[in-house]
């Protein structure tokens, strides 16, 4: 593959796996818009020399300019928090990482991602055969560096953890995931009866 | 894969986010710390003065109002703009064209392959799979190329990679065919549920 190539599949494996934030910034934009339009009211009120909509620019300078003085120190306190809350539900996804649940598969030629329900979809189907139970005594977690497989056996029916184990981590290894995470196997006590 | 401005989103939600925390945090200065409270106070009276002897030597001649309401007006407007422009550049970069290329063989013109000869040649393609239950192939621009994005939704269970390998193959081909190598991106997904929550991994 190219040069050229090669740098476009990183770039878009990169932004396969993480998030865009397109919903908080349509949220950030339509609160931008609100607040400009407010703004272009009043401002356009004055201009005009009309009646103020909500607030008389002056008044509100004034109220603004010696808060603390007539309010409850209490709401005062409650709605700072409360702004101050909602600045950092914003402030969030600007700088986490915003990781989704997709893994990236090495390939030579494409870009490869794959969804991390997939994986412990195939993962469980895996376990299951090695295990010989029904889908629903399987339940497969898959996260960055641990894949976990909980089995509930039938009764009756020993599991063998190691075997389930060894069989989850062949066919994790043939998908070349990097890193590889580890493989914990938790065969529940009580078993299910009737399966 | 979509043309969304990341950088954009996360800087201006960054500034946003920052200011709002700006207003609350000095909110609850004011309303718990008296010092605080007290410096506010002397610096917004001079602030206010500031303001207005800038209102008043800014009057509009045979007017009562200040032109720096005109100008407030035209920002506000101006950010208005900004603001439809910023959620409008969402998503995007769907293009229709594959491949355009001018081939210096003697014949005139250019050649150009449209995105659905590689879409239906793939979708096709890989129906015969009995792991992929359906695939959906569009043509994206990145970075002033285009590249193709197969979306494939496996049976319950299916090995990832080996569909991974399989739809590969079927790339490859596509590339000998087309006598053209276009970025791929291979999206290999759980079947669309009704899904309200977050993206779960649990199965």
């Amino acid at each position: 593959m190219k040069q050229a190539d090669q740098d476009v599949t990183t770039r878009i494996v990169r932004r396969e796996t993480h998030s865009a934030r397109t919903g908080a910034s349509a949220v950030a934009a339509v609160l931008g818009i609100l607040f400009f339009a407010y703004v272009l009211l009043e401002s356009v009120l004055q201009v005009l020399g009309e009646q103020p909509w909500l607030i008389d620019p002056p008044t509100f300078g004034h109220w603004l300019a010696d808060l603390p003085a007539e309010v409850d120190p209490v709401i005062l306190g409650l709605s700072g928090a409360l702004v101050f809350l909602a600045g950092l539900l914003f402030f969030l996804p600007a700088v986490l990482p915003g990781r989704r649940a997709r893994y990236a598969l090495p390939n030579p030629r494409a870009a490869v991602v794959v969804e991390g329900e997939v994986l412990a979809a195939s993962l469980a189907r895996c376990a299951r055969m090695q295990a010989g139970v029904t889908p629903q005594q399987v339940l497969v977690t898959v996260g960055r560096t641990l894949v976990e497989v909980q089995i509930r056996p039938t009764s009756g029916t020993p599991v063998d953890a190691e075997a389930v184990r060894a069989a989850v981590e062949d066919e994790l290894t043939l998908t070349k995931l990097d890193p590889q995470p580890a493989v914990r196997v938790r065969v529940a006590d009580a078993g299910v009866i009737g399966q | 894969m979509n043309a969304t401005p990341r950088t954009l989103n996360r800087f201006l939600l960054g500034v946003l986010g920052l200011v709002l925390m700006g207003i609350g945090g000095g909110l609850v200065l004011i309303s718990v710390w008296p010092a605080a409270a007290r410096s506010w106070n002397g610096f917004a009276a001079d602030a206010g003065e500031g303001v207005a002897s800038a209102l008043s030597s800014t009057a509009l001649p045979g007017g009562s109002g200040s032109w720096i309401w005109a100008l407030l007006a035209l920002l506000s407007f101006l950010g208005i703009v900004l603001m439809t422009g910023w959620m409008a550049g969402q998503g995007g970069g769907r293009t229709g064209t594959l491949v355009s290329e001018y081939d210096d063989d003697g014949a005139p013109g250019r050649v150009e392959i449209s995105g659905t000869v590689a879409e239906q040649a793939l979708r096709t393609a890989l129906r015969e799979n009995p792991d992929v239950t359906a695939a959906a192939v569009s043509t994206y621009s990145v970075k002033g190329r285009t590249a193709l994005r197969v979306r494939i939704t496996l049976r319950q269970g299916a090995a990832p990679h080996l569909v991974a390998a399989d739809a590969t193959a079927l790339v490859e081909t596509l590339d000998t065919v087309l006598g053209h190598q276009t970025p791929v991106l291979l999206s290999l997904e759980a079947g669309r549920r009704l899904r309200f929550s977050r993206e779960d991994r649990v199965r």
